[in-house]
Parts: structure tokens; C-alpha cells; sequence
């Protein structure tokens, strides 16, 4: 298979997260589904990897199991140094406030807090401070300084998802994943979000793990990987949207 | 099946835990309601039998034909009949037999030194009649009395004071006899009648002991001979009976008896007991309603797709009504078979705690199946028909709106109308209170507080939660603040569910509020009319105890260390045709021990034809010094009195005072009421009180009491009556939970993916937890402060208003340490109602929660 060679070729650099032959079965016997069919790929630190496949293809599940949202039926997944299947709930939590961070489809802000709450809200619920100067420079950077003492519900839908990245910094996570950040933006919007997703791997050396399946989302990213049917199908390095389509489509050909 | 009809179904079916609390709500104040009405109509029958049984043997009762009835007395006082009538009835044809019935107060004292009842129900004592078909008791064990000293007992008493057959004490008379116990007896098949202490001793000891003057009694007691009706006996009687002097049938009188039971002890219980059967529906309905109306705004989309397929408003509104019918026909259901169980447990409970109520079988009248069934369904139906008719009000486009987040509580029209309501009802209530003193403006002024309160709620709840939940922000932090801009969310859903609680906290506060008013008028009264050092009375509440020994004052007098001791009688007699109690004393002394305000004429003179008024009775009657007024006593005299002293206090003394002298002719059993006693100049508090306290010893071992210990003693009642509110009034306080509890389950529900997102970015299990249970305890403080002010209020209404309409001045008192343990529990229980809500929401699949759209 091409993606095993393509995985060993990554190996020398240092990952921020990643699975190791994970696999999901969701249900049980005949009826259950294989999720992930035993995928192991790592997520190289300072790198955006945008994760793409058809529907039904377990991009989302292991964006999830990487993330400590969900646990693997088998195989190993690590933020980091950290194997999460050894921790309980509590501690994949605190994993997710202080290690990790998300960038939602949709409905990523608590609707009875402020922007500036909402971007702090990681920080907050750990109980500490986090860097002022870093969360000032992200405000800038995102360009809320004007709506932060708004409500999410003031906001249209390009701006929500900038707060929401903003958020996703602002604890210095190891790891950002975001699942489909601009499916529900216009391409204006989207293009937005996803230069500041870019600009934050390029700019400070963060890393983002993305779910699309948009090939114009996917080109802004430093690789893609592909998934189908619940297994690593191939990867793609400077990627770009024409690219990532034909190498789309080609799925949909029956071999 | 109708498509309304269908669609309701489907909807309960699939939100059978959205309905719960709405079930539970329901069921319990049903459940109340009618375990209330099926207990009383229970007692009620279980009396009427136990009478009956009791006196079956009886045919006809020969007793006076007038009876004197004072204010706030149930029974009267009657004459004593002449005992040796029984030889002239004896004589008449169809009598078989005739025995006196001697009664008067007798209070056992028990084996561990306590005196036996007394707080309520009647102590009696009596003559063992020896006809066993006339007497209301049967010997059940030993023997009946044959020589002096010796008595019969009831079993129930004898249990309570655990006393045996062969045993000696002593009872009070109120002078102490000493009795030697030769028989235990029953009452109507029972141990005893409910809890009224029964002692039958010998004719002889009864005439000496319970009457004034030997051979008198309160009635004969009559039985007929083979195959003579009653009425037939009464018709044969009547003629050879004396003036003033009449015959009952044994019917008649056991309906007297019972209707006396039922006026003094069961409808007292019965209406105490539907009010706050009351108080708790009402809070259902706020519970019920915000069920509703949340159910219904969480179904916006889905009933606006119904309306957008064709679905008419009427279809729409018909099927929320028919799913609130469906919980409340099996709640209110439910809620009927609960209460009957109550019944049956209680009726089961009570002998076992040594309360022997009457047995017999449920007795479950028409009314008390419907009423329940009625009164729970109307609830719920009404409650849910302001949601339900919002429902068939949604329009097609909501559909495809955004849930919207309801903010139209705090609409200014809101605020204006309730402030104007608010004020109006200070207006009305202040008028009613201070200006024109009238207990209707009062009440109305009450109700249109609470009305005021309840529609201020949601613009008042903002501000409130803001400043509530202030130190939240700060103790929590993030945690806190969540919690408490949830609690701000939808002012009109917070406001509605601390509502209930509101009603709940109200009452209990007003309670406590007048309790504590109570008992400051009571220390007040003391304090201002009582001169004295100490005080000696049985510790006697209601209709029991057997009074001091009138030889007690005179006792103690002869101590060296007293200056006065004077001892209060009460008497009856007609003054200007009204039932009026008299006060029997020296007057003078009592000058001396107690603070009569200012005295016009004297007292030195009332000798046996002079009498003392209070400002008040001798204004109302335009009486002034010198006049002279027509007193008629229960033994049919009439007299004329001269008033020679009006003085103006009368708390503690009375309104009328005659001497000793003056009634004795027409005394019946002799006791004091209270024994006041002053000492001489340095004579401290202490050697004073234990040299009365020794002269006592003889004459019952009465307890004496400081003036501090006297005012805090004749309060005693008040504390008893706030315990058995407090208990009853727990079960409005926990409907109003089980709809906070309620409320959070469905918000919590609505916020499904907002918890999820918590999670998600790092909230963990035991904040979450935290943030449900904080915004539970800030929705019921919103609730207890709003219940505590207006509770204040209502109990400030109540006292003024008391004050106002009634005689005796009321004190006012607000009662810091009970209204803040009050505060504590409403907060704590906010807490409990959180808490099972918060461990649902923790449990909650994050992965799922994100998915949900």
C-alpha cells in the first residue's frame, strides 16, 4: 500500500499527535460498522494536515479518537508524549482544556458569553490566567477587538468561527483540530478562517489537524491525507485544490 | 384515531420523563386533598359509632334546659341537676333504671410524677355509674370502685401514665385526692375516647370532690324498660320534671356529642389541614404551567412544521390539551388512590403512636372522589391552557427560524402593570390596615401583593439573579458565572419556577412571622400587665388540666416572704344577655399584682353586689361608674351588680371581675386559673419562688414560674402550632422543587449541544455538575427572598389587621434567626432540587451532544 511508505518517510520529525492501527467499531456482531479500519498516521508538529475522504469514509472518527473525544476500540492514539486510552475521563478533559484545541462545523460559542469570555473560556475553566499578551496579539490577529464584549448571537457566521479559532489558540494547545471550520460559511468567510488557520501554523509554529471536504479548504493545508472506507488511502504533499479534486474523484471511479 | 388525539400520544410517549415532574405535582396535591377529606369523613363515622356504642344503653338524658355559652366556647355551662331526682324518675312508668352522671375536671398524675394530658382534649373525671348499660364506659379489667378513694381508670390513660391496676396516685381536682386504682376501663369498644382522660370514682367521692355543693350532678342518665321507645320515655319524663329542668333522648345526645367533637376538634382539623392542601396546588400550578410552557417552546419547530403542513390552530392547540388531560386524569387518579392510602395509613399509624382513633371501616364519600378528581384535573387543564393555546398561535415561518431565546419577560408593559398592581395593593392594604381598620381590605390588599408579585417576577428576577449571584462570579469563576447568566436566560421560565418556591417560602414566613408576633404580644401582655414576681399555673393548654386549688392563694399568702399572692377563678355568667367569662378574685390584691391601668371608682368595695369593667366592655355596653347591670348565672338567678371600678387594661385579668363572695352562690367545681404572687422587699427571686414552690407541693405540685418563664410558657401553644405548620407546609415546598428540579431537566435537554461544547473544550464533569446545581440554588434564592418579603409583608398585614379588628393590642415581630434558617433551607433545598438534573446533565455522551443538530 502507497501510504505505509509515505508514513515511514514522515517519521523523522518530531508529532504533535497521532494514531497508531486504530480502529472504531461502532455497534457489535454483524451489525457493527468498522469506523477506522486500522489507520495509523501522525500529525507532524508545525505542520496544518487537513484530513479529507467521502462521506462515511471515518475522517470525522478519527479526527475524534485522536482528539480524546472518543476512544478507539483498539490501537493507540497520543497528544503528543500522552496515550490517551490509559486516561480516565477527568484527565482526558483536562488533556482537552490545557493540550488541545477545537474548532467546531457550527454551533462552537456559548451563546450567554462574551467574545472575550468565549476566547478565554478554555483558560478560565482550568482556572488560570494563560499569557495576555499572546490572547491580546490573537485578538488582533483574528480582528475582534471592536466586537468583544458582544454576544456570539451579535456576530454573523465568518466572525463566529474567528472567535472560535481565536479560542483554539488560546491556551498555546499542542494540537488544533478543527472538523469542516467553513462548512457552513461562504467562501469569503471560509477563506478567512482558513488564511488564519494557516498563518497560525506558519507565523508561530502551531500545529492543526483539519476534517474537509471542501479541495479548496484542503489546499491550504501543508499535506493531505486520505481516507476511504475506514483506512489511510494515500497522502499529498503542497497540496492544491485542482489536485486534491482529481485525486477526489478519483474515488468515486469504481477500480 | 383524531389526529390531535394521535399526535398527543406519540408526544407523551416519547417525553414520558418531561411529564414526570407535572405527574409527580399533581399526584401529591391530590393525594393530599383526599387523604384530608377521606380522614375526616373516617373520624367523623368512627365517632358517630363509638357514641353510639358508648351510650346505646342510654334512652333519655335529664339535665338543665339552659346552657351559658361564652365567646370562643363550643360547649356551654349548664346547671347542675339535684341528684335525688333520680328517686322521682325512678317512680315514673317505663324507666328501668336511673343513675346521676357527675362530672367535672380531673387530671391524673402519671407514674413518673407528670400529670396525664391535658394539652386539648378534656381531662375528665366522674362517678362510676354502676348500671352498665347507662355507663359510657365499660370495665374491661378488675373491678369498679366501692370505697372512697377508689377509681377506675381508662385503658388508654392508664397506658400513657404508666399506671396499672393496684397502683396509688394522685389526682387533681384540682386539690390532689389520692386514688388507688381498681379498674381498667373502655370506651365504645376503644381504650379510651380519642385522647380525653377518663377517671370514675365512687358517688360519694364524686359529689365531694367535683362539685360545689354535695348532691348536685350534671345530668341523670335514663334507660327504658322493655318495648318503650325513647321519644316515649321522654314524653313520660318531662311532666313530673322540675322548672328549668328538661329530657333528651340518648339520640339526641350522642349527636350533641358528636356534633361537639366535630365543631371543636375534627373541622378545626379538617379546614386546617384543606388549606394547606391549598397552598400546595396552588404551588402545583405554577410548576405545572412552566412545564407546559417550556414543553411548548421547545416544540415550536415541531408545531410549526404541523402548521406549515395544514395542521389548524385548533388541532394544534387540542393536542398539548389533550396530553395534559392525559397526566392529569392519571395523576389526579393516581393522586386519589395515594390519598386514600394516607388515609388507611394513618388510620393504621395513629393507635400505634398511642393516639387511639376510632376504628372502622374507610369511609370514602362521594365528594371526597370527586372533589380530589375535579380540583387536580382543573389544575392541570388550567395551568396548561395558556401554553396550549400559545402552541396552536405558532406560526408556519417559526419553523425556520433559529430557536428563538425568549426574552419578552422583562417587557416594560410588565414592569408598569406590576409596579401599579404593587402599589396598589400597599395602597389598599395600608388603608386597610392603618387607616379604616377592616380585615376584607386587608386580605384584598394581601392578594393583590401576591398577584404584584408574581407578574413582577420575570423583571425582577433579571436584577435579582444579577445581584444574587454577584459573589458567584468571584467564589466560582467561570463556573459561576455560567450558572448564573443560565439563571438569567429566560427571565420569564426563571421567574415562574421560583415562583412556586416563592408561594411556599411566603407562607411559611408568614407563619413564622406571626408566630413570633404571637408570642411578642403574649410577653408584652405579661410584661405590662403582670406586676407580680412569680406566677403559679398548670401547664394547661385547651380544654384539659384541672385548674389550681382555690386554697392555693391563701397558702401561699401565709408565707413570710409574700407580700400578695392572689389567686383568678373564672366564672360564667350572662352579662345584658351575652355569655361572658368573669374573673373571680380578690379585687384588691389584684391591684396590687397586677397593672389595671387607670382605675375610675375603686375596687375596695365590689362586695357581693359590686363588679369592676374594663373601659373597653363598659364602653361598648355605656356603663360608667354608679350604673347598674343584670348578670344571669347558670342556675337561672339574676342579679343586679353595681359597676364600681372601670380600669383600663384587661389582658390578663379579664373583662369582668366580681369577688369571691359575689360567686359563690352560684359556683360550680372551684379552681383557680392563676395564681399571682408578689413578694416582700428584699426577698430575692429565687428564695421566693422555691418557698411557693414547696407551699405548692400540696396542693399538686403546680409549676411556678418567673414572669420571664410565664410569658415564654404561655406561648407554648404557638410553637406547637408552628411545628404542625412547618410540617404540612413541606409538602408545598417540595412540589416547588420538584419544579425547579423539572425545569432544569428540560433546560438542560434545550442546551444539550452547549454542554457538549463545554465539555469538548474542557469543562469537566465535576464543573458541569457545579455550574447545573449553582444556577438550582440561585433560582431558589430568587424564589426564597422573593417569599421572605412578601411573607414579611403578609405577616405585618396579618398582625395589623388582628390588631385592628380584635380587642387585645398586637405586637409586631420579625423573627431574624427562624426567617434566616428559613432563607437556609429554601437555599439548601435549591441545592437537593439540583442535584439530580446536574448528575443527568454530567452524564452526557460529548460526542453526541456536538452531533445533535
Amino acid at each position: 500500500m502507497t501510504a505505509t511508505s509515505a508514513t515511514s518517510a514522515m517519521t523523522t520529525t518530531p508529532t504533535a499527535a497521532g494514531v497508531v492501527d486504530a480502529v472504531k467499531v461502532y455497534g457489535s456482531g454483524d451489525t457493527g460498522v468498522r469506523a477506522l479500519d486500522g489507520v495509523s498516521v501522525d500529525f507532524p508538529v508545525g505542520r496544518f494536515t487537513a484530513i479529507m475522504g467521502p462521506s462515511g469514509s471515518g475522517k470525522s472518527t478519527l479526527m475524534h479518537c485522536a482528539a480524546g473525544l472518543d476512544t478507539l476500540t483498539s490501537g493507540t492514539a497520543h497528544i503528543g508524549d500522552t496515550e490517551l486510552s490509559s486516561l480516565d475521563d477527568r484527565r482526558l478533559t483536562l488533556l482537552r482544556r490545557e493540550r488541545v484545541g477545537f474548532v467546531f462545523q457550527s454551533f462552537n460559542l456559548v451563546p450567554t458569553l462574551t467574545v472575550a469570555e468565549n476566547i478565554t473560556l478554555p483558560l478560565d475553566l482550568a482556572g488560570g490566567k494563560g499569557d495576555p499578551e499572546w490572547i491580546d496579539a490573537l485578538i488582533d490577529v483574528v480582528g475582534l477587538r471592536d466586537r468583544l464584549h458582544h454576544r456570539p448571537s451579535e456576530l454573523s457566521g465568518g466572525q463566529q468561527q474567528r472567535v472560535a479559532v481565536a479560542r483554539a489558540f488560546a491556551g498555546r494547545p499542542d494540537v488544533v483540530f478543527a472538523d469542516e471550520p467553513t462548512g457552513n460559511l461562504d467562501s469569503r468567510s471560509g477563506g478567512e478562517v482558513l488564511g488564519l488557520l494557516g498563518r497560525a501554523v506558519r507565523q508561530t509554529a502551531r500545529t492543526v489537524v483539519m476534517v474537509t471536504h471542501d479541495p479548496v479548504a484542503a489546499a491550504h493545508a501543508d499535506e493531505v491525507v486520505f481516507l476511504a472506507d475506514g483506512r489511510l488511502v494515500d497522502r499529498m504533499g503542497s497540496p492544491t485544490a485542482d489536485k486534491v479534486l482529481d485525486r477526489m474523484k478519483a474515488f468515486e471511479v469504481p477500480s | 384515531m383524531n389526529a390531535s388525539v394521535s399526535l398527543s400520544v406519540s408526544s407523551l410517549r416519547a417525553h414520558k420523563r418531561r411529564l414526570a415532574g407535572t405527574f409527580l405535582a399533581v399526584f401529591l396535591g391530590v393525594a393530599f386533598l383526599a387523604g384530608t377529606l377521606v380522614m375526616g369523613d373516617t373520624l367523623r363515622a368512627g365517632f358517630d359509632t363509638m357514641f353510639g356504642n358508648a351510650t346505646r344503653g342510654t334512652d333519655a338524658v335529664v339535665r338543665s334546659a339552659e346552657a351559658i355559652t361564652t365567646p370562643g366556647e363550643s360547649e356551654g355551662v349548664r346547671e347542675p341537676v339535684a341528684t335525688d331526682l333520680v328517686s322521682t324518675i325512678d317512680k315514673v312508668p317505663g324507666v328501668a333504671a336511673a343513675a346521676p352522671n357527675i362530672q367535672g375536671a380531673g387530671q391524673l398524675v402519671g407514674r413518673n410524677g407528670d400529670p396525664i394530658g391535658g394539652q386539648g382534649p378534656p381531662t375528665l373525671a366522674g362517678n362510676w355509674i354502676s348500671d352498665p348499660e347507662l355507663n359510657a364506659y365499660q370495665l374491661a379489667e378488675g373491678r369498679i370502685p366501692q370505697r372512697s378513694g377508689e377509681v377506675v381508670i381508662d385503658r388508654g390513660t392508664a397506658e400513657r401514665g404508666g399506671l396499672a391496676i393496684g397502683d396509688t396516685t394522685t389526682l387533681r381536682t384540682p386539690d390532689p385526692v389520692k386514688v388507688t386504682i381498681v379498674g381498667l376501663a373502655t370506651f365504645g369498644g376503644e381504650d379510651g375516647m380519642a385522647q380525653v382522660t377518663f377517671t370514675g370514682m365512687t358517688q360519694a367521692d364524686a359529689e365531694k370532690y367535683l362539685t360545689a355543693r354535695p348532691g348536685e350532678a350534671a345530668g341523670i342518665q335514663v334507660r327504658a324498660g322493655p318495648g318503650v321507645s325513647q321519644q316515649e320515655l321522654v314524653d313520660a319524663l318531662t311532666p313530673v320534671l322540675p322548672k328549668g329542668v328538661e329530657a333528651i333522648t340518648g339520640q339526641e345526645s350522642a349527636e350533641e356529642n358528636t356534633d361537639m367533637i366535630s365543631s371543636q376538634f375534627l373541622s378545626v382539623f379538617t379546614t386546617f389541614l384543606l388549606v394547606f392542601s391549598g397552598v400546595a396546588l396552588l404551588v402545583a400550578t405554577f410548576s405545572i404551567h412552566n412545564t407546559f410552557a417550556i414543553v411548548v417552546a421547545q416544540r415550536t419547530r415541531e408545531n410549526a412544521l404541523l402548521r406549515a403542513l395544514g395542521a389548524s390552530r385548533r388541532q394544534v392547540t387540542a393536542s398539548t390539551l389533550v396530553e395534559a388531560t392525559a397526566v392529569a386524569v392519571t395523576a389526579s387518579v393516581a393522586g386519589l388512590a395515594g390519598g386514600i392510602g394516607i388515609a388507611a395509613g394513618l388510620q393504621a399509624l395513629f393507635p400505634a403512636i398511642g393516639f387511639p382513633f376510632p376504628e372502622g371501616d374507610l369511609v370514602i364519600s362521594a365528594l371526597s372522589m370527586a372533589l380530589p378528581l375535579v380540583v387536580g384535573i382543573g389544575v392541570c387543564l388550567g395551568s396548561a391552557l395558556l401554553p396550549a393555546v400559545r402552541a396552536g398561535r405558532t406560526a408556519p415561518l417559526a419553523a425556520l427560524r433559529e430557536t428563538a431565546v425568549d426574552t419578552s419577560g422583562a417587557s416594560r408593559l410588565r414592569a408598569v402593570t406590576g409596579l401599579g398592581l404593587l402599589a396598589l395593593a400597599v395602597g389598599v392594604t395600608v388603608s386597610g390596615v392603618l387607616l379604616s381598620p377592616s380585615l376584607w381590605l386587608a386580605g384584598t390588599g394581601a392578594v393583590l401583593a401576591l398577584v404584584a408579585f408574581v407578574v413582577l417576577g420575570p423583571v425582577a428576577s433579571t436584577t435579582a439573579v444579577r445581584i444574587l449571584g454577584g459573589p458567584l462570579d468571584r467564589l466560582r469563576g467561570v463556573t459561576g458565572a455560567l450558572a448564573r447568566r443560565n439563571a438569567l436566560r429566560s427571565p420569564k421560565r426563571t421567574a415562574a419556577t421560583a415562583s412556586a418556591l416563592m408561594i411556599g417560602v411566603a407562607v411559611v414566613s408568614l407563619f413564622t412571622v406571626f408566630g413570633a408576633s404571637l408570642k411578642a404580644t403574649m410577653d408584652q401582655t405579661v410584661s405590662r400587665s403582670f406586676a407580680g414576681d412569680v406566677a403559679v399555673s398548670t401547664p394547661s393548654f385547651g380544654a384539659g388540666g384541672s385548674g389550681l386549688s382555690p386554697r392555693l392563694a391563701d397558702a401561699v399568702q401565709r408565707l413570710p416572704e409574700v407580700d400578695t399572692a392572689v389567686g383568678l377563678g373564672r366564672g360564667v355568667a350572662e352579662v345584658d344577655g351575652k355569655g361572658r367569662a368573669l374573673t373571680v378574685t380578690d379585687p384588691l390584691a389584684l391591684e396590687r399584682t397586677f397593672d389595671l391601668g387607670q382605675i375610675r371608682g375603686s375596687l375596695r368595695d365590689l362586695g357581693t353586689d359590686g363588679i369592676a369593667i374594663t373601659e373597653k366592655e363598659a364602653g361598648k355596653q355605656n356603663l360608667t361608674t354608679g350604673d347598674r347591670t343584670r348578670l344571669t348565672f347558670t342556675d337561672g338567678r339574676t342579679e343586679t351588680f353595681t359597676v364600681r371600678a372601670v380600669y383600663g387594661q384587661s389582658e390578663l385579668a379579664g373583662d369582668y371581675v366580681i369577688t369571691r363572695d359575689a360567686w359563690a352562690p352560684h359556683r360550680t367545681q372551684d379552681a383557680d386559673t392563676l395564681v399571682a404572687v408578689s413578694f416582700k422587699d428584699g426577698v430575692s427571686t429565687d428564695t421566693g419562688k422555691a418557698a411557693v414552690e414547696k407551699a405548692a407541693q400540696r396542693y399538686g405540685d403546680p409549676e411556678v414560674q418567673t414572669r420571664d418563664e410565664y410569658a415564654r410558657s404561655s406561648a407554648g401553644g404557638i410553637d406547637m402550632m408552628l411545628t404542625l405548620v412547618y410540617a404540612l407546609l413541606a409538602l408545598a415546598v417540595l412540589i416547588a422543587l420538584l419544579g425547579i428540579a423539572n425545569t432544569l431537566t428540560l433546560a438542560i435537554h434545550e442546551r444539550t449541544r452547549e454542554l457538549g461544547l463545554l465539555r469538548a473544550v474542557g469543562q469537566t464533569r465535576s464543573q458541569l455538575r457545579a455550574m447545573v446545581r449553582w444556577e438550582s440554588v440561585l433560582v431558589a434564592a430568587f424564589g426564597t427572598v422573593g417569599g421572605l418579603v412578601l411573607g414579611g409583608f403578609l405577616g405585618w398585614v396579618l398582625v395589623k389587621a388582628s390588631d385592628g379588628a380584635s380587642d387585645s393590642a398586637f405586637a409586631f415581630a420579625m423573627p431574624p434567626l427562624q426567617l434566616a434558617v428559613v432563607a437556609l433551607v429554601g437555599l439548601t433545598a435549591g441545592a437537593l432540587a439540583g442535584l439530580r438534573p446536574a448528575r443527568r446533565a454530567a452524564r452526557l455522551d460529548v460526542l453526541r451532544a456536538i452531533a445533535m443538530e
